[in-house]
């Protein structure tokens, strides 16, 4: 059923009376014009008549479900309370057009309240296109002018209204005396509980904000944290393998907890030092099945002589972890105003620098070279037995940028 | 060493896994003179025992590791902590030893490096972790850097020497202190006092610098 405009109760009856739909909904706007009856039998049929493809009305899923049906009843109370000062203020120029339009507003709250999910996203579309009462979040200046303007004619209507009741020392003076003493015996009367479910709504707001964040947890914890217990489990007799998975989960989790900043920005914005040294960590640790301990002092952005200073790193790192024997690398990286420096070391076996084989050699070399084409340099210091160190150190230039 | 002599420890952690695990870790070099996996039970029974060290855990429900020291420090301040988290949150760890912990360090330490630290907490001395001495690097950030978040309020406390600095970055670096001693040409002695200074400055320093660079962390 797609013919509708709003709740599609003409569109409903049309088929239902066999009649043209657009008369029907003239009518119907003819009906809300004269007089208002129109706002109240929609609102009725709308509540009370459930649509084709669901089983049960709005009016029932209200009546159904206690805390909504006492927001309804809270707000009916509230709405009596303002139609009967109305009439005690003996307003007669409300009269009529007053009950239709407030017990339309009593039926709109019970479509808000019960409306089926499907129907309430409509129902958000259709107020969001609404030009004036729409809750956009257009805050330009045209919006200010509008609820000023609709605000002070109401208030000048107001005013009116009382004094053609008579001037404010006269008559109408005992009729604000009764009415004020009316609102206040209704306060006595129900405000406790007008409270209670506002309390209720905003409690219910807050329910749902934590549900939410709990189902995000959840979800999280099902993708990364159970699927790793299970390749865990399942490569139990490898010793290597479970160290690598536990500390790929135990890294990914640290990130999520301590650093939950990082995950949304890494696509849209620059990297950073800090961030290129955090990729190094998990690739080693990855694909060597060796513990990083990396240590940040500061932050950079990235430029040509700090990316050769990453890479360098990265070499120094891959190396550590492939040939000193220890599943722990400790690496330090310091951002200073003058100088960048990082410092690799293990404990491992070591070596003599000056006896390695042409291979290793060939790696530090390019280790040294790319760092002086940027003017850094490198100090490998290592003994057999004692581990080993590799200092990157690079100045940074501040005058030409 | 006798058994009488040995020294007493206690240990707080709210994860009954972990707690075996320093045990076993701990072996006989230390006795072992209780455990709680609660902050009101940690405080009675620390209190009762009066431990030598307690190892620290600072997550856990009910005020942490935090609530533990607070309440401690004030009736039985000879009690040295030594806080033990896995936690990376630089927040965390400034808050337990501006509480009053003299040591930080990380779960997966070696039992020889845990019972090296709590020989050191016992005779007075601070243990910083290397993740710690980054955190220390960065929250006093060097003065002629651009990263000085407000300036110094008390030079004496909110700025490190260029020695203690030194000294943090070869811990940090994984320096054991016997090797920052060789490497600056000092006393292990020296290196010590240096690391207890800084905790000092750590504990004292205006409060303002240092929460102002956690909050820049958290952002980050």
């Amino acid at each position: 059923m797609d013919d509708r405009v709003l709740g599609g109760v003409c569109g409903g009856l049309a088929s239902r009376l066999r009649v043209g739909t657009r008369t029907l909904r003239i009518l119907a706007v003819l009906s809300v014009v004269v007089g208002g009856i129109g706002i109240v039998a929609y609102m009725v049929l709308w509540i009370a008549v459930p649509t084709a493809d669901e089983c049960s009305s709005i009016g029932g899923r209200v009546v159904g479900d206690r805390r909504q049906l006492q927001v309804v009843l809270a707000f009916s109370t509230a709405v009596l309370a303002v139609l009967l000062v109305l009439q005690a203020l003996g307003l007669n120029g409300f009269g009529i057009p007053a009950w239709t339009v407030l017990s339309g507003a009593v039926g709109a709250l019970v479509v808000w309240r019960g409306a089926s999910p499907a129907e309430l996203v409509r129902l958000r579309e259709a107020v969001n296109a609404a030009p004036v009462i729409g809750s956009t979040p257009d805050k330009g200046w045209r919006l200010f002018a509008t609820r000023a303007l609709i605000g002070a004619f109401l208030i000048i209507f107001g005013i009116a209204e009382l004094s053609r009741a008579g001037s404010f020392s006269g008559a109408a003076f005992a009729v604000l005396i009764g009415a004020v003493a009316f609102v206040g015996g209704f306060l006595v009367l129900f405000a406790p509980w007008w409270a209670r479910t506002l309390r209720d709504l905003s409690t219910e707001r807050r329910e749902r904000v934590r549900a939410e964040e709990r189902a995000d947890m959840a979800s999280h914890v099902h993708d990364s944290v159970l699927q790793s217990l299970l390749l865990i489990q399942k490569s139990a007799g490898d010793p290597a393998e479970v160290t690598r998975l536990a500390r790929i989960q135990e890294r990914e989790l640290r990130h999520w907890l301590f650093n939950p900043a990082m995950l949304g920005r890494r696509a849209d914005q620059p990297a950073t030092f800090a961030v290129a040294m955090a990729d190094i960590e998990r690739e080693v640790e990855d694909t060597y099945g060796v513990g990083i301990e990396l240590i940040l002092v500061g932050d950079c952005p990235m430029d040509g002589p700090t990316t050769a200073l990453v890479g360098a790193c990265r070499e120094a790192s891959v190396n550590a972890a492939k040939w000193s024997g220890c599943t722990e690398v400790t690496v330090f990286a310091e951002v200073e105003h003058d100088a960048v420096s990082v410092f690799v070391r293990d404990l491992g076996q070591g070596f003599e620098p000056s006896q390695v084989p042409e291979d290793r050699k060939g790696i530090a070399s390019s280790m040294v070279d790319r760092m002086a084409r940027h003017g850094g340099r490198v100090t490998v210091s290592s003994a057999p037995g004692t581990g080993c160190e590799v200092a990157l150190v690079l100045p940074r230039h501040h005058g030409d940028r | 060493m006798t058994v009488a002599d040995r020294l007493r420890v206690f240990v707080v952690d709210d994860h009954a896994l972990i707690r075996s695990g320093i045990r076993v870790e701990l072996g006989n070099e230390v006795e072992v003179v209780g455990e709680a996996d609660e902050v009101a039970a940690a405080i009675e029974m620390i209190l009762e025992r009066r431990p030598d060290v307690v190892l620290l855990d600072v997550h856990m429900p009910g005020g942490g590791g935090r609530a533990v020291l607070e309440a401690v420090t004030v009736l039985a301040p000879d009690i040295a902590f030594l806080a033990l988290s896995v936690s990376d949150a630089a927040e965390d760890v400034i808050d337990v030893i501006r509480s009053g912990a003299r040591g930080y360090v990380t779960k997966n330490i070696s039992g020889t490096d845990l019972l090296d630290a709590i020989y050191r907490i016992a005779d007075g001395d601070a243990v910083f972790s290397p993740r710690l001495a980054g955190f220390v690097l960065d929250a006093f950030a060097d003065p002629t850097g651009q990263r000085m978040p407000v300036p110094p309020f008390d030079p004496e406390l909110d700025q490190l020497t260029p020695r203690e600095r030194d000294v943090l970055r070869l811990i940090a670096r994984g320096y054991a202190y016997k090797e920052i001693a060789r490497e600056l040409g000092i006393s292990v002695k020296t290196v010590e006092s240096h690391v207890s200074a800084v905790l000092r400055k750590l504990q004292l320093a205006n409060r303002y610098q240092l929460s102002n660079w956690a909050a820049e962390r958290r952002i980050q």
